[in-house]
């Protein structure tokens, strides 16, 4: 029988405590944004309060591949065309090398298993074109300080036999990886606690009050029937960002969709790196347990109330077929379960981090690759809120405008 | 991409199935059906595995002779039988098929009926795990398929009708049956006298019931009341279980355990409906413990509450054979007026007999439910050494841990991966339930249940696999 890990949750006792009547910083949503920005901020001194509607870890950051994305994406590549976000796109890749960073040394920092591997990823090419495009983007992550490789022929079936052969090439990032979902937004809340910070769930925000003249008590919200008065509000709800946005008369350009998942039984490893392909929606990992997670971002269905999103036989069929074009040794393993996770997104696929110039003390953490910026992001925003001064870089404004350029540009 | 289209799709071909097809084709329908076993009649009626040729029928059993009955009646009205062949999902009336070898396809119905049956109540307790330790589901499939006995010293714990019919069987073929515990209570005087009120109509099951017991008091095989298995020990397989008398909650009385040798330990406390396509397709169900959990909501021609899909059988509550036989010729009867195949009167008229015998047989189940309703005792075996999930190998203890701050069953799971595994969380999801009801005082029909995602079944990537759908493509970014 394997070893396994035992979970304790001690802070999961706290969860259904009455709320504190004020605190410097609330954090509305209980994922890994607001999870990890609740433990950088409690390392940091920082009083604060962080309440979940439903249970941690529930949407996006425990239902997603767990994949680090750290080479520019296609949907990415394919703006490249459209116009001047050359230079947005390295400031992207920077912040992905920074996120590798956070990512290695993660479990070190919270003294616990996030099932972490940092594996190196590929991104393969099928056709010319494709093949093409890896070469233009190593170029431009190389210029931002990304390492990444492009492999063909002999030496991309040596270094990954288990590949179709007829693949015409692939990138080699050595800092890509994945980390297991369902482990990083619990040990975030466990460490969080343990350093000082307060989180509750079954706390819903219905209601936000602002005061301008409140000082340490400018906002009053009513979370769980109770109002807590804050300094200082961070709305870290992905996807349902523009739920509490709208309590303050704000919105962002941010939209909800469902994304496709995919599990295999186990097998034994033969998978060491994070798979993706450059023209085709694809990612691919076997994970720690010896099973293979493919996802890419196949839609998944979206039902009307509760808001959930529903998988469907069309991205199960799909999906699974392009792994297995990359991956044929995958053709005689069984798919067991599919899911589906909600992921936020930008018009601009940028996230939107920071205060917003409109309602001074209103935060917003929401990283659209958010299971490998997230950590980051939560570091940079808990910098900034902790001393006044920030590096979170001028793109990811909460004000810019809903077409996605910076509004100061 | 549809590649057929049926008037009916039944899926499952066990009793209520198989009866279904027949009255359908009668009814004017094209039918397919289709079940995921090499042979029809479910597990019941289960018939003897490809390769074996009966020369004497009598001899094999009277549930193989009602099982050969029924598929013979569907064969010649001339249903479309397709053995080996799954439903793994289901949209409206769209439902993706697989047979094992082939590729997946999805075909089109104007009505489907879902007879899925049941699967035996998992029951954790200390050394479940063990080989020799199998479910009274898994020894039959072994003796009626494989005329195979499980073991040379068989011990059966169960409750209900099965726990007297079941090792009665075994005996019939011969095995070696030491001793059999039964979680109720020995029919008192009452019981028996309202077994006998609400007995007309019902003589076959209660000359069943009788043939039975004295088949067991014949052969000398012990029956004792009121008693569960409570852990079953061995080296690396089961040698000795160990039973205890237990109180009306079957909850297991100090003092009272005992040893037996055995090489095998038969399980059987009950069915639950397998619902899992149900719940795919998005039926409302209500929750009834003593008909094995989530039972879907039906109207009075077995529609669900998603239009055009009915269900029948026991995989609507557990109820046997003769009820999923008569459910089945309804179900069909509603999906044959509802195509207008026949009209009112006609379909009113030929179920009148069949509603007749249905509400008679409600009224025997409704007293043998009294006798056999299941025990919270059963979920509270575990030792936190105990491995509840399986395939995902995850202790109670592990369980107990992740419960501490949420009643949620898939919070559970997402912080455990208990339910993750091949078995899909038939084996564990309700023990986890049940563990998270008893510790923050829910009941086991209020708690959420694990959300219904396809496949219905594992099913090997390369026979799903459609390289001609295109993604969702909205990752596009706006400029």
């Amino acid at each position: 029988m394997r070893a396994e890990p035992a979970p304790a949750w001690p802070f999961a006792r706290e969860l259904r405590a009455p709320l504190p009547e004020s605190t410097d910083v609330l954090i509305i949503g209980g994922g890994l944004a607001g999870t990890a920005l609740a433990y950088y901020l409690a390392r940091a001194g920082v009083e604060c309060v962080l309440v979940e509607r439903a249970e941690l870890n529930r949407e996006a950051s425990g239902t997603n591949a767990g994949s680090f994305h750290f080479q520019i994406a296609l949907h990415q590549l394919t703006a490249l065309e459209t116009g001047n976000v050359r230079e947005r796109l390295q400031t992207e890749v920077r912040l992905h090398a920074e996120a590798a960073e956070v990512w290695k040394t993660l479990e070190r920092e919270l003294a616990g298993s996030l099932e972490i591997h940092i594996t190196g990823g590929l991104m393969v090419a099928e056709t010319p074109d494709e093949f093409r495009l890896l070469h233009e983007k190593r170029e431009l992550e190389e210029e931002a300080g990304l390492e990444t490789h492009v492999l063909e022929g002999e030496e991309l079936r040596a270094f990954a036999p288990y590949l179709a052969d007829d693949l015409l090439g692939a990138t080699w990032c050595p800092d890509e990886g994945h980390a297991n979902p369902m482990l990083a937004a619990p040990l975030f809340a466990a460490r969080a606690a343990e350093a000082g910070a307060e989180l509750r769930t079954h706390a819903e925000v219905t209601r936000v009050e602002v005061d301008p003249d409140g000082g340490a008590r400018r906002f009053a919200v009513t979370t769980a029937a109770v109002r807590v008065h804050a300094h200082r509000v961070v709305n870290a709800t992905g996807a349902w960002a523009n739920e509490v946005c709208g309590l303050v008369g704000l919105r962002l350009p941010i939209r909800a969709e469902g994304l496709h998942l995919n599990v295999t039984e186990p097998r034994e490893r033969v998978l060491e790196p994070m798979v993706q392909h450059i023209g085709r929606r694809l990612t691919l990992k076997q994970a720690t347990n010896g099973t293979f997670i493919i996802g890419g971002g196949w839609p998944a269905n979206p039902e009307p109330a509760p808001a959930r999103f529903s998988t469907t036989w069309e991205s199960t069929a799909g999906n699974v077929a392009v792994a297995v074009r990359v991956l044929p040794l995958l053709a005689d393993v069984k798919i067991v379960r599919t899911w589906s996770g909600v992921m936020a997104f930008t018009a601009d696929l940028a996230p939107l981090v920071g205060e917003s110039a409109r309602l001074p003390g209103f935060h917003t953490l929401i990283a659209t690759t958010g299971f490998t910026l997230s950590p980051l992001l939560a570091q940079l925003l808990a910098e900034e809120l902790a001393t006044g001064r920030g590096t979170i870089p001028p793109q990811y404004s909460i004000d810019r405008d809903p077409a996605g350029q910076p509004t100061t540009t | 991409m549809t590649d057929a289209t049926y008037d009916l799709l039944i899926v499952g071909g066990g009793p209520a199935g198989l009866a279904a097809a027949a009255e359908a084709v009668s009814a004017g329908l094209a039918v397919c059906l289709v079940d995921e076993r090499p042979t029809f009649g479910g597990q019941i009626f289960k018939q003897p595995g490809p390769g074996f040729r009966v020369t004497d029928p009598a001899a094999v059993g009277r549930e193989y002779v009602r099982g050969r009955e029924l598929i013979d009646a569907a064969e010649r009205a001339g249903a479309l039988l397709l053995p080996r062949t799954s439903a793994l999902a289901i949209r409206g009336t769209t439902v993706v098929l697989v047979e094992d070898g082939a590729n997946a396809r999805t075909v089109e119905a104007r009505q489907v009926l879902i007879a899925p049956g049941a699967h035996d109540r998992p029951v954790v307790f200390p050394g479940w795990t063990l080989p020799g330790v199998l479910t009274a589901g898994g020894a039959q499939t072994l003796v009626k398929t494989q005329r195979v006995l499980p073991g040379e010293r068989i011990v059966f714990a169960g409750s209900g009708p099965l726990a007297l019919a079941f090792p009665a069987q075994l005996r019939g073929y011969g095995a070696n049956v030491e001793l059999v515990l039964e979680a109720g209570p020995a029919p008192g005087v009452r019981d028996v006298l309202r077994l006998l009120a609400a007995a007309r109509g019902n003589t076959s099951l209660l000359r069943d019931a009788v043939g039975y017991r004295a088949r067991l008091l014949r052969d000398r095989v012990p029956l004792r009341y009121r008693r569960i298995v409570v852990r079953a020990e061995g080296e690396g397989r089961v040698e000795e279980v160990v039973h205890a008398s237990v109180d009306t909650a079957w909850r297991p009385i100090p003092g009272t355990e005992e040893r037996v040798a055995a090489d095998t330990l038969c399980v059987g406390y009950g069915f639950f409906p397998s619902v899992e396509l149900l719940r795919l397709a998005g039926c409302d169900f209500v929750y009834d413990e003593d008909l094995g959990g989530p039972v879907v909501v039906r109207d009075e021609w077995l529609r669900t509450t998603v239009p055009n899909v009915s269900a029948a059988g026991d995989g609507t509550g557990v109820a046997g054979s003769y009820v999923a036989i008569d459910e089945g010729r309804l179900a069909a009867l509603g999906a044959a007026l509802d195509l207008e195949a026949l009209t009112a009167d006609a379909a009113v008229a030929r179920a009148a007999p069949l509603r007749r015998r249905l509400a008679r047989k409600e009224a025997f189940r409704r007293a043998l439910r009294r006798m056999y309703a299941v025990g919270p005792g059963i979920y509270e075996l575990a030792t936190p050494e105990t491995v509840v999930c399986r395939c995902e190998e995850i202790t109670a203890g592990t369980l107990d841990a992740a419960s501490e701050g949420t009643d949620d069953v898939n919070v559970v799971k997402s912080l455990t991966r208990a339910g993750m595994g091949l078995c899909q969380g038939r084996n564990c999801q309700r023990q986890i339930a049940a563990t998270l009801a008893l510790r923050h005082g829910g009941s086991l029909g209020s708690l959420p249940v694990a959300t219904a995602r396809p496949p219905v079944r594992p099913v090997p990537i390369g026979a799903v696999a459609d390289a001609s759908l295109e993604d969702g493509g909205f990752f596009t970014v706006e400029s």
